[in-house]
């Protein structure tokens, strides 16, 4: 609004002080004019709100309306009348020299690391690492940024390396990481509603560098799966601008998931016949290797006990998302849409295709979206101009505002979701297990391409 | 007097011998390593729109934002500035869609008809 030519004046609850400074000078405007007041402001009463609003900002100690005035109508200081660039130098190529016990304590508190112990990247470890690459040092890789207000920042294939020394990766796992890097996709997005990430890599790579996609896949059993999936969160970090708690993370909760980003590679040979790994949906060919990022939030697990039919679960699952993550029904008039990923045993996998005839990972997503519904409250919750249509007597809602408490309404929960239900087999045949996470797909890398 | 001046100097031999052996090490224990800080752009700066010369008369826009459950304070905003302020004409708005969504078209409205804004940002 200020580029409109109109004196604006932003009002924010307290808590976000630290992030709306960092973006308003990030934005370029470091003298922005704001009025603080307590927070949260969300649910409170009228009385409490004047009460805010005739009191004074947390952050300043002067009276709201006064602020509110001031930001409108003080004249300009020379500062803040300033045009032209803010340069921003570029960090030191080296750290040092010291004792590695206090380049290690530099890190940490410098917020270099993940909070674990990293390996130090001396030079002859990048150089190492960049022998995983044909990619020269100083190419460009990619720009990433923590969300779409933030700045984009940039980084170089040693700039990736370094990284992926921390993350104490091998050189032969460089390709996948600097696939990874290179969508700009951050792991570690900034809302204050705490994401997660997953990387499932597929094609020749994954027996090339021993990644596991059999028994504890998904756990802390395997280096390959475990630093790459770590380089992703301090890339995400150090290259990406993010990750700074306050600032270029809002994360309420944060995310545990985020330590390694559920990075495994997919089960190819266990899939039934007809069903394609995640590449070759995703457009790929068959003997390429390629790593395919996903966005969500949480993940639940699940046993196959009969009597249920596995896909009569999996419908209960998508629902519990609902109100969660991508469910995005936290307000009323917000449309509903949900996203699912499952990740299924191969033993799952086997039973949904022979005994339950999904022939496709397609087929089963497309069932799961035509057949999952939601209860009555939940439907009118998130649609209030239905609700309104129903009281007014218009069809079929009048009829659905007839139904019994807890009854499902006959829409599906899918029906108005652009992004598929996505099906990844991963797993050692143990138990007939699967995962389900409210996640979506978000970007797919050839990791051929940077070897 | 000989035995003892012996021992001071084998001792002085010593605390040399132990120093030029420690020494280096000592030195090379210090290591140098990569910076893993990415690169950040410079910052083109925005100008701040001309403040007003008063309020009277003026036409401030209140733009709800559309954070969750937060409408009762712009509301109780609007009513608080129009009684402590009545000379100024404040225009209460919803943005259009969630926080993600642009409004352009209330973006123009007030372009053509405020004179200021007040933006309501948070939970």
């Amino acid at each position: 609004m200020e580029k409109l030519g109109k004196p604006t004046v932003p009002v924010i609850t307290n808590v976000f002080e630290d992030l709306v400074k960092t973006i308003a000078f990030k934005k370029g405007m470091p003298d922005q004019r704001f009025v603080f007041v307590p927070h949260p402001v969300s649910g409170k009463p009228a009385s409490t709100c004047r009460e805010y609003l005739e009191g004074k900002d947390p952050i300043t100690g002067k009276p709201v309306l006064q602020e509110i005035v001031e930001v409108l109508t003080k004249p300009l200081t020379e500062e803040e009348k300033k045009t032209g660039f803010i340069e921003r130098p570029k960090p030191p190529r080296l750290a040092g020299p010291d004792a590695p016990e206090n380049l290690h304590r530099l890190f940490l508190k410098n917020g270099w690391t993940d909070g674990l112990p990293i390996v130090l990247p001396t030079e002859e470890k990048v150089a190492e690492m960049l022998k995983g690459t044909s990619h020269k040092p100083d190419e460009m890789v990619a720009q990433m940024r923590p969300s779409a207000p933030h700045e984009a920042w940039e980084y170089t294939v040693e700039k990736v390396a370094i990284n992926a020394v921390m993350a104490g990766a091998k050189p032969e796992y460089f390709p996948v990481i600097l696939a990874i890097a290179s969508t700009g996709v951050t792991s570690l997005f900034t809302s204050t509603t705490s994401f997660a990430r997953m990387a499932v890599v597929n094609g020749p790579i994954r027996d090339q560098i021993g990644m596991n996609s059999g028994i504890g896949a998904l756990g802390p059993f395997n280096h390959a799966n475990a630093t790459i999936g770590r380089a992703w969160t301090l890339i995400s970090r150090n290259l990406g601008g993010g990750g700074t708690p306050g600032q270029t993370y809002l994360g309420s909760q944060g995310n545990n998931l985020n330590y390694n980003n559920l990075c495994f590679a997919e089960k190819e040979e266990e899939l039934p016949e007809g069903w394609k790994p995640v590449h070759l949906q995703k457009g790929f060919k068959p003997g390429e290797s390629v790593v395919s990022l996903f966005s969500g939030w949480s993940i639940i697990d699940n046993g196959g006990f009969k009597p249920y039919p596995f896909q009569e679960v999996m419908k209960r699952q998508a629902l519990g998302f609902f109100t969660s993550g991508t469910g995005n029904c936290f307000k009323n008039g917000v449309p509903d849409s949900a996203a699912l990923t499952l990740l299924l045993d191969p033993l799952v996998a086997k039973d949904l295709k022979e005994n339950q005839g999904f022939k496709t990972k397609e087929e089963l997503g497309q069932w799961l979206m035509k057949n999952t519904f939601k209860s009555t409250w939940e439907y009118w919750a998130c649609r209030p101009d239905d609700l309104k249509k129903a009281q007014e007597g218009v069809e079929p809602f009048a009829s659905w505002l007839k139904l019994p408490p807890g009854a499902l309404v006959p829409v599906p929960v899918f029906f108005d979701s652009e992004k598929p239900i996505e099906i990844i087999i991963v797993g050692g045949r143990t138990n007939p297990f699967w995962q389900a996470g409210d996640f979506n797909y978000i970007a797919s890398a050839s990791v051929d391409k940077w070897k | 007097m000989n035995k003892l001046k012996t021992w001071l100097l084998l001792g002085v031999f010593l605390l040399i011998s132990l120093l030029a052996t420690v020494a280096p090490y000592a030195e090379e224990a210090k290591i140098t390593v990569l910076n893993p800080i990415g690169y950040s752009p410079p910052i083109r700066r925005v100008p701040m729109a001309p403040r007003l010369d008063a309020l009277s008369g003026k036409t401030i826009y209140i733009v709800d934002v559309k954070f969750p459950l937060s409408d009762q304070f712009f509301v109780e905003m609007q009513k608080v500035l129009t009684e402590k302020f009545p000379q100024t004409n404040w225009v209460l708005r919803d943005k259009k869609g969630t926080y993600f969504d642009d409004d352009p078209g209330l973006w123009a409205e007030i372009k053509e008809k405020g004179n200021g804004v007040i933006m309501g940002i948070g939970h």
